[in-house]
């Protein structure tokens, strides 16, 4: 059982990170920085908890108050460029992220044992949850409740004049500006929420895996973030949700037995999904379809 | 300081390499204004491909496994066009953007199976030959390196320039209706495109394994990396921005390599480009504001 517990607590973290990519998608930026910002988080709260001693909840905020500023501070200079401009912007920046922490040492002893960031070797014993004896299962509830919480949140900013504003900026810029909507505060503030959710994520990530190192956040996992809506579909969020558990429980977990073959289909997986389904698994007429399946009369509207 | 010009001019000759993969990635930017993020993938696996002429008729003069990695190249590029670019509609460019890094991975992913993830050793030609004039020294290698990439530059140029192809990819990449209009196939000129900086990419990669002796998987994502910030730094579109940013981007890093060591160098080359992006985001040379 522990086995789909921990099954459970990758696709979690994974769907906060293409949640994270998600909102910055809805305003029409592509952004490979969410590996960047999901970094950042993990190296933050590992070193609140390990280092300062800090309980889990502060130290998740502290690093996604971090991950928020850094998106800020990236979203300004990164944003004065457009489209795929900004893809090559936000790559150079994660892999910028990564170098850093590649380079980065910052070591205390504690008790005769040195702890703390050690440039490529990472961080090792992030031990919170062991040493305050919570089980996998209750690991596992604890990051999904972050992650209903997340998607709760967005549920409700996507039916907001907020979202509705994010998605004029996504489908046409120049509609958007001429009816007066202040492009850049738009994009930074939808970067700035992705950020806080990929520090979140990143800070999650760091202390049920209790070890990371600079490899784990390199442009594969910026990949994945934003694969999770564009192959879900940005028409909801649940798309990105469904793109996960299909990702890790299936692309990943399901096709174990192939061995080393698994890593062959799944990039051509990623082509041929877009081929056949270029709007994402949950584009507009897949949902209205569930609507209606599932939402009686109200949803065929 | 002759360390400093040591590095500097080792680090240019290089840098043409990077002015190739920057050209590909501006030459498809240009005609069809989506990014290909497999495009320097494809080229190290044209490199590789080349490799193949070696295991057929083993002792093959270089010059044939690089012509080979220049034809597998252009084959990838192919393959890449149909693969990511045919199918998926035009008004998706989220889609195509995510196929392309679906073919990132997959190309990536071929050569760890097919070598076991180790560097395989490459030829290279004149890699005997030292120039010197007192303590500096060329090395025969890179400046093959660098006279190969400037002819095929200058080929390039010239297909752009003097040939019908290259009339009508000018015009798809100016306005692609108004292209279609005259009679241009739009859709054969963007393949033809994604054929020729395949062709690059493949001579490309060849000479970054001649350079370095070896090839390795791990060549692709720094390669991807660099080739995008020369495209940045040149301006997107221009392909003489490509070059002069290549050559500027392969000088710097060797010179940053030289002071502050191969494992921060490339955290100096981002901060290049943010300099770039924050100062100067047009580039070097920016294409003039377009109309539409």
């Amino acid at each position: 059982m522990d086995f789909y517990f921990g099954l459970a607590q990758i696709i979690g973290v994974h769907t906060l990170l293409g949640l994270s990519a998600y909102i910055v998608l809805l305003t029409g930026q592509v952004s490979m920085a969410q590996a960047g910002f999901f970094a950042v988080g993990a190296y933050a709260a590992g070193m609140l908890t390990v280092l300062a001693g800090w309980a889990i909840l502060p130290a998740l905020a502290a690093s996604s108050l971090l991950g928020a500023a850094v998106a800020c501070a990236v979203g300004f200079p990164a944003l004065r460029v457009k489209g795929l401009m900004l893809v090559i912007a936000t790559l150079a920046f994660g892999e910028a992220v990564r170098l850093f922490f590649f380079n980065f040492d910052y070591q205390v002893a504690r008790g005769g044992v040195k702890l703390g960031p050690l440039g490529g070797e990472g961080f090792r014993q992030i031990r919170y949850f062991p040493e305050n004896g919570w089980t996998t299962m209750q690991v596992m509830l604890f990051i999904w409740i972050f992650v209903v919480l997340v998607m709760a949140i967005l549920w409700w900013l996507d039916r907001s004049r907020y979202g509705a504003v994010l998605r004029a900026v996504g489908e046409d810029e120049l509609a958007a500006q001429s009816v007066g909507i202040n492009l850049t505060a738009v994009k930074v503030s939808a970067m700035t929420i992705g950020g806080a959710i990929a520090g979140l994520g990143g800070g999650i990530y760091a202390h049920y895996t209790t070890h990371i190192e600079h490899a784990s956040f390199g442009i594969l996992l910026a990949t994945f973030a934003l694969a999770y809506p564009i192959l879900g579909g940005l028409g909801s969020v649940f798309g990105t949700v469904v793109a996960a558990i299909f990702v890790q429980g299936f692309l990943v977990e399901g096709l174990r037995f192939l061995g080393d073959w698994r890593n062959l289909l799944f990039g051509a997986l990623i082509v041929l999904a877009m081929n056949l389904r270029p709007k994402g698994f949950l584009d507009a007429p897949t949902l209205r379809w569930i609507r209606r399946v599932f939402g009686g009369k109200r949803g065929a509207a | 300081m002759l360390d400093f010009i040591q590095s500097l001019s080792d680090g240019v000759l290089f840098g043409a390499t990077y002015a190739l993969i920057g050209i590909g990635f501006t030459l498809v930017f240009g005609v069809m204004h989506k990014l290909n993020l497999s495009y320097a993938a494809a080229s190290v696996g044209g490199a590789y491909c080349g490799l193949l002429v070696l295991k057929v008729f083993a002792g093959a003069p270089p010059l044939a496994v690089f012509f080979c990695a220049f034809l597998a190249g252009g084959l990838l590029g192919y393959i890449v066009y149909l693969a990511c670019f045919h199918f998926i509609p035009i008004s998706n460019p989220l889609a195509t953007l995510m196929a392309t890094v679906g073919m990132l991975l997959l190309v990536d992913e071929v050569i760890v199976h097919q070598t076991d993830g180790m560097p395989l050793n490459y030829p290279a030609l004149f890699d005997d030959v030292m120039l010197r004039a007192g303590e500096f020294t060329l090395r025969g290698d890179l400046l093959m390196v660098f006279v190969v990439s400037i002819l095929c530059m200058a080929g390039l140029l010239a297909l752009l320039y003097r040939t019908r192809l290259g009339l009508a990819t000018r015009a798809v990449s100016q306005q692609a209706v108004a292209a279609q209009l005259c009679g241009i196939r739009v859709g054969q000129v963007n393949a033809m495109t994604f054929v020729i900086t395949g062709l690059l990419g493949g001579i490309a990669g060849a000479m970054i394994g001649a350079s370095v002796g070896t090839l390795s998987p791990l060549l692709t994502t720094p390669l991807t990396i660099k080739g995008l910030i020369v495209t940045v730094i040149g301006g997107l579109g221009s392909i003489p921005g490509a070059i002069v940013a290549g050559l500027l981007v392969g000088g710097f890093e060797s010179v940053l390599q030289q002071y502050r060591g191969v494992t921060e160098r490339d955290l100096y080359v981002m901060l290049l480009l943010f300099v770039f992006l924050v100062f100067r985001p047009g580039g070097l040379f920016a294409p003039k504001e377009g109309r539409d």
